[in-house]
């Protein structure tokens, strides 16, 4: 890791001010008066749960949404910004967590779109990629110029989008949530290149809900809540418990609370009922190449299993096989001793799985739907949401009301429509979706990624309530510390093959360390 | 285009829509008037007088009414063609292919079992319609489903073969030579459909089009099949994700509005021609598409938005005979419509 360049002792100066923004959707106000100043060559961590309005005062800087009150300066200047066009003008540029690329250009491309160039009708995109080159080896955001950015990996595509903005001047740089799709790996070169822009007196703010991230990148950090700063600490005063204690308030006791408590708790007893057996399942691509190789587990009643491994490693591909979307290349699945290998995805569902996907807007939501049509997918076929062929909206309603209120979705009602709840609503719909069907196995892929403290605490609980009801979950996860917080037993999946599974005597974060590196290969007990 | 008016919808709600929607609507149709207003105005027409044979001939006479109804007919349920494949997000333009596929299973049952007992007739007659349009779009659908080729091209396609169809039947088949035009011999009167009201007839296809309004709304509304139609609508791979076929949904949501469509073909056959009249189609699926468009794909709104255009159409046949303005004008007006309403919407997201 870089060492974190000391702050301009010169006196550092703030270049960037913003002063009392306000902005409300319709009854929900998303900024009560928020503040924030940005220093000059500063990595600025702005810190917060969803919905404190993180997102949506960057958004507002980058001219995308319009404060209602409330003003921007510029090196003293008060300055407007209507339009991201203007943003860029003024050397503000954003790396959003959903990236908009042309899938089918190559990286230059990507990037020189929609700059001008000297004429309007033939672009110099040799200059441009010289540029790209030059830009990229500056800051030390490898990519290939001349790459499709459709077969990219997340971590590529994003230095893209950071190098987008840096061909257009931006003398400060929005990041949000940087690292949710990335690799440790990929983080490290990130903030590698963060420390280089800063160097160069490029100025970034960087959005986050992940506390060790901001205190180890960043030189301040602001943390907000409910629409308004709460406070700005140097990084050599912050600490883990203050922040939290900033981010989430009063409402939660940190003490008492799952997350801090490192629970306790005895393990299950083995030889239980195995609701779930995998048994040398395979899984290829249709050229045959292997992303899931003779994999064998077990779920037990009443049993978390974890699934570690770093991203990539055929956990996306292993959890599709197991739901019945994907085409296996052998081996068996069973499910309470019925082999569910052909089975589609409705007979398993029947046979009570139930699924929180990891891509939670492509693979779980239906954006054109309302709160209520959501929380019934999957579960629309089962008492008491269907009479015969007849879908009984009056229970849906009075499901959805009371879901609503047991998980705290922030909505105005389930006739509201899907499109507006933010991240974090939008896992709490999944959640509740997924809990509220008499469920036997819970398959869940990152469950808790993206969301703030209180929130990640609830699905804990919810977990754990799951668990002691005897139900069976296989949780494949790349966040250790919830792994080792939930787990009965976790098996490390590297390159498609389980390398080793570990039972909750044993977790010792090097030993799966070395097993996620495929540096071990312990002998594998499914 | 139809991207851009659909994505980002709610699904029909119907208070919401009739809430949300009617300023851009109130807005988008005087806009509309008023620009073609304009053009009409300096071509040297009398503006005032042309628009209000446009507007009130339906409402003026029982015989325009009728007219407006008869028209509304086949509108209808082919902007329901249309859409409701459009559910589904999968886009249906072949209704006026499947209407006539519709319109020959019809003619055929009409004229060859024409010794059947009346209601027997009748309703094989309907049916044959029925499955006829649902054939014509089964086999765009099979494409669709066993090699992934996109509904749109085949469905437009099947259109083209429809019209050689016809052709072959009205001058081969059953051709009536005594007919200046290609037309079939009659079908057997006890194939007509009974008329609702005698003069000006009016007949029954008008029930049956409400009928289906209902049902409809009720398939995609009320059910689970509904309800799957649409999820797998706003995202497929959720849909299959939760145990939703949704490649059979895509099969199943096109070969639905394709007997749709052929109803309305053997409904215009039974109840308006009698006869297989090359011609039948006019030019309905324009304005279906229009309708459906208009609508937002909400099949609530479907029916009103139908009743409105076919009035403005049999408004503008009765000026192009009273004024001698083209009646095509309408068609300018109505597309204005559809463009306003669009750009209101755009507008108001900002």
């Amino acid at each position: 890791m870089p060492a974190l360049p000391a702050a301009d002792p010169a006196g550092p100066r703030t270049m960037l001010e913003i002063r009392g923004v306000r902005k409300a959707f319709g009854p929900v106000v998303a900024l009560a008066a928020a503040d924030f100043q940005l220093r000059e060559r500063e990595i600025h961590g702005l810190l917060g749960g969803n919905g404190a309005g993180k997102t949506t005062l960057m958004n507002i800087l980058y001219g995308l949404y319009r404060a209602d009150a409330g003003e921007v300066l510029l090196d003293g200047r008060p300055i407007q910004i209507r339009s991201p066009r203007d943003a860029l003008r003024h050397g503000i540029g954003m790396v959003h967590q959903h990236f908009l690329q042309v899938e089918n250009f190559t990286v230059t491309q990507n990037i020189a779109l929609g700059m001008p160039g000297r004429s309007r009708l033939f672009l110099p995109l040799a200059e441009s990629e010289q540029r790209v080159r030059d830009l990229a080896a500056r800051f030390g955001l490898e990519v290939d110029p001349r790459a499709l950015v459709a077969g990219l990996p997340m971590g590529v595509r994003q230095r893209v989008e950071i190098l987008k903005a840096l061909y257009r001047d931006a003398r400060i740089l929005i990041l949000d949530e940087p690292t949710t799709n990335l690799t440790p790996q990929e983080v490290d070169s990130l903030f590698a290149s963060l420390q280089a822009m800063v160097k160069e007196g490029i100025s970034v703010i960087f959005i986050t809900h992940k506390i060790r991230e901001a205190v180890h990148v960043c030189h301040r950090i602001t943390v907000m809540r409910l629409g308004r700063r709460v406070l700005t600490v140097p990084r050599e005063e912050a600490n883990d418990e203050g922040l939290v204690r900033a981010m989430v308030g009063e409402d939660v006791d940190i003490r008492r609370s799952v997350l801090f408590s490192g629970v306790s708790r005895k393990p299950q007893p083995s030889g239980g009922q195995a609701i779930l057996r995998v048994e040398g399942l395979s899984v290829s691509t249709k050229d045959g190449v292997p992303l899931v190789e003779d994999c064998s587990l077990a779920v037990h009643a009443g049993e978390i299993l974890g699934v570690a491994g770093v991203a990539g490693n055929g956990q996306r591909e292993l959890v599709e096989a197991l739901i019945g979307a994907r085409q296996t290349a052998g081996g068996r699945v069973l499910i309470d001793d019925v082999d569910l290998t052909d089975a589609g995805t409705a007979r398993r569902l029947e046979r009570g799985v139930a699924y929180i996907p990891e891509d939670r807007l492509q693979d779980g939501f239906l954006p054109k739907g309302t709160v209520v049509q959501n929380l019934i997918l999957g579960v629309h076929r089962r008492a008491p949401y269907a009479r015969g062929a007849w879908l009984d909206w009056r229970a849906a309603f009075g499901a959805a009301r009371r879901l609503i209120e047991e998980y705290r979705i922030r909505t105005p009602g389930p006739d509201a429509p899907a499109v507006n709840l933010s991240g974090g609503n939008i896992q709490r719909l999944m959640l509740a979706r997924a809990f509220s069907s008499p469920c036997r196995l819970l398959i869940a892929h990152n469950p808790t990624r993206g969301l703030d403290v209180p929130s990640t605490e609830f699905v804990y609980e919810k977990f754990l309530e799951l668990r002691d009801r005897g139900a069976g979950t296989l949780l494949i996860s790349e966040d250790l510390d919830e792994l080792f917080l939930l787990c009965d037993r976790i098996a490390v999946l590297y390159r498609g093959r389980i390398a080793g599974t570990l039972s909750r005597g044993e977790f010792d974060r090097y030993r799966i360390g070395r097993l996620m590196g495929g540096m071990e290969a312990a002998g594998a007990r499914g | 285009m139809a991207e851009r008016v659909l994505k980002g919808q709610g699904w029909p709600g119907p208070l919401a829509l009739v809430v949300t929607s009617a300023g851009p609507y109130a807005l988008g149709i005087t806009v509309a008037f008023a620009a073609v207003g304009i053009f009409m105005a300096a071509m040297g027409f009398d503006v005032p007088r042309a628009y209000s044979t446009i507007v009130f001939t339906s409402f003026r006479s029982v015989n325009g009414f009728i007219q407006t109804l008869l028209k509304f007919i086949p509108l209808v349920l082919l902007a329901l063609a249309f859409t409701v494949p459009l559910a589904a997000w999968k886009f249906n333009i072949g209704g006026e292919g499947q209407l006539i596929a519709g319109a020959i299973g019809a003619a055929a049952v009409g004229i060859l079992l024409a010794d059947l007992p009346a209601i027997v007739l009748l309703l094989a007659l309907i049916l044959a319609g029925i499955l006829s349009g649902a054939f014509w779009a089964a086999v765009p659908a099979w494409l669709l489903y066993r090699f992934g080729i996109n509904e749109i091209l085949t469905t437009v396609l099947m259109n083209f073969v429809s019209f050689g169809a016809m052709d072959y039947v009205a001058t081969e088949v059953w051709p009536d030579p005594a007919a200046g035009h290609p037309t079939t011999v009659p079908i057997a009167a006890a194939g007509r459909l009974p008329l609702l009201v005698a003069s000006p007839p009016l007949h029954t296809g008008f029930i049956i089009a409400l009928a289906v309004v209902v049902a409809v709304y009720l398939y995609l509304n009320r059910t689970t099949a509904g309800y799957e139609l649409r999820a797998a609508g706003a995202n497929a791979r959720a849909a299959l994700l939760h145990g939703i076929a949704v490649h059979r949904i895509a099969l199943l949501s096109l070969v639905l509005g394709g007997a749709l469509a052929g109803l309305a073909g053997s409904v215009e056959v039974a109840g308006v021609h009698h006869r297989l009249i090359e011609g039948v189609q006019s030019n309905y699926l324009l304005l279906s598409i229009l309708i459906g468009l208009i609508a937002k794909g909400n099949t609530v709104a479907v029916p009103f938005v139908a009743f409105a255009i076919a009035a403005l159409e049999v408004g503008a046949r009765a000026m192009q005979r009273t004024m001698m303005i083209p009646a095509e004008i309408v068609f300018v007006v109505d597309g204005l419509i559809l463009i306003f309403v669009l750009l209101s919407d755009v507008v108001r997201r900002r």
